[in-house]
């Protein structure tokens, strides 16, 4: 008996974590089946299913899909290279960082959102706008993660591998790469979900394909049900990039 | 001076200054990038012919007749998570799901839901806002000591006593964190929601020079913007400080 409620206690967020999505699922749907709310503006769960298997078979969503996953990973996987490599420079060469620090953080502090248009007139209307917007988004933060995860390591430790006749190649790849490692990874992690911000908004308002374009298209002619297919693969999206960098850093952790 | 500020200003002072020529002298088009005293002409045009104040005025408003609401719902839907743990477990999945969603998407169907006026504005701000105070709340009850609970309550405090002398002040580091959060947020969701449709505000200057090509007046937009954005931060960080004090105080 003990055993029994010890092990309800452990899987009691998962639980009742179920029980509330469900039943938030289920109120939805039994207040527009009961006409307390007006599905045409609100949708409803099985409308929005419904819609989902529509766009599915008509092949609209893969489409879209494939463009925007394109997008987002050229945008992260440039990124992270980018990003890593120029902040273990700012990180190594003080010159560099002052130098670069005051752009750095203008683009880190101001909302990104206003450039798009800059961006449209410097490269068109369409993906290569996409992955721009994506990517500034997304380095920024991978940078100063990286250089504040550099600055951070143990001097010790650097005099360490060049006391072993370590060249510099040797002590980023010796000392300040394992000790930096957990400041870049979270920097990765706020970048993966900057990068799904840039990509839904560099779609919504600098594109004409994808899956934050066809939400724009659907909310104008406002096919709510529609609107909602995109959205919640957005949502469930986020939900997964957190979880799996989330898991990837206590991996990280336990490991060192 | 430091060595840092010192080589800061001299590479903005040289970005600028290149920039200048660059621009100026057409060796890339000046439609493409403007050049900085473009860019501070049409700043002065625009404040001169009004269009920067009027449509700051409905931004700015917008603004806050979001975040207040927000502000407050935020940390008092917070506050009741954290104290009720099943309530709390039952909504942690939902919540966590919008809180990660890039909030810009639910633009087009808040704009379904109230129109092109100022109302979805508002409520942008609002939802954009509400997430980041309420989990910040949250996590900062959470981490509050029980002796403080139990010392309010020791001297016969009820729950308002306990939530307004222990609770509040304690998880207030925490909160302001969802505050600093929530203003930025707040900010781009007001833009987007501006720029995908509306009739004014700043969002909607950004999307009409935008579509006139005009270089000079988006980078003044780029100016404000951030400006805002800055000024914000430096607001919320003397709120900090003050609210630092009150508590020091208020501890003794």
């Amino acid at each position: 008996m003990a055993a029994r409620v010890r092990a309800v206690g452990r899987h009691e967020p998962l639980v009742l974590g179920l029980i509330g999505s469900l039943g938030f699922l289920a109120l939805w749907q039994a207040a527009a089946s009961a006409g307390w709310i007006n599905p045409a503006i609100l949708s409803d769960p099985l409308r929005i299913a419904h819609a989902f298997v529509a766009q599915l078979a008509s092949g609209q969503l893969i489409a879209d899909a494939e463009v925007s996953a394109t997008e987002f990973a050229i945008a992260f996987a440039a990124s992270l290279v980018l990003g890593i490599a120029l902040g273990l420079a700012m990180g190594v060469s003080c010159t560099l960082e002052y130098t670069l620090d005051p752009f750095m953080w203008f683009l880190y502090s101001s909302p990104l959102i206003v450039v798009y248009p800059l961006i449209v007139v410097w490269l068109g209307f369409g993906f290569r706008t996409v992955v721009m917007i994506a990517f500034l988004l997304t380095v920024v933060s991978i940078v100063v993660n990286t250089v504040a995860g550099v600055r951070g390591v143990d001097p010790a430790l650097v005099q360490a591998v060049r006391v072993f006749g370590g060249n510099r190649w040797d002590v980023v790849r010796l000392a300040v790469l394992p000790s930096a490692a957990p400041m870049i990874l979270a920097g990765v992690r706020i970048g993966l979900s900057r990068t799904l911000h840039g990509a839904v908004l560099g779609e919504m308002f600098g594109s004409n394909a994808g899956l934050g374009f066809r939400m724009t298209v659907y909310g104008e002619k406002i096919q709510t049900s529609d609107v909602f297919v995109p959205l919640v693969i957005f949502v469930v999206i986020g939900v997964c990039a957190t979880a799996v960098t989330r898991a990837f850093e206590r991996r990280l952790q336990s490991w060192r | 001076m430091t060595r840092r500020a010192v080589t800061g200003a001299l590479s903005v002072g040289a970005f600028l200054l290149l920039w200048q020529f660059v621009g100026s002298h057409q060796i890339v088009s000046a439609s493409l990038i403007s050049y900085p005293t473009q860019i501070v002409q049409s700043m002065g045009a625009m404040i001169a012919s009004g269009e920067l104040a009027a449509n700051g005025a409905v931004s700015l408003t917008e603004f806050a007749y979001g975040l207040l609401p927000a502000i407050v719902a935020g940390i008092a839907l917070g506050l009741t998570l954290a104290l009720n743990r099943t309530v709390r477990l039952l909504c942690d999945p939902v919540l966590t799901a919008i809180y990660q969603a890039p909030a810009i998407a639910f633009v087009p169907i808040v704009v379904v839901w109230f129109g092109i006026g100022m109302s979805s504005k508002v409520a942008m701000v609002f939802f954009s806002a509400l997430f980041p105070v309420m989990i910040n709340t949250t996590t900062g009850v959470e981490g509050i000591s029980e002796t403080w609970v139990r010392a309010v309550r020791a001297y016969g405090g009820s729950l308002f006593h306990v939530v307004t002398k222990a609770i509040l002040p304690g998880a207030l580091p925490s909160i302001m964190t969802g505050v600093r959060l929530a203003l930025g947020r707040a900010t781009v969701a007001l833009i987007a929601a501006e720029m995908y449709a509306s009739f004014n505000g700043i969002g909607r200057l950004v999307q009409q020079y935008s579509a006139a090509d005009r270089a000079p007046e988006i980078f003044v937009l780029v100016i404000v913007i951030s400006g805002f954005g800055y000024a914000c931060v430096l607001f919320v960080r003397a709120l900090e400080g003050w609210l630092a004090k009150w508590r020091l105080e208020f501890e003794q």
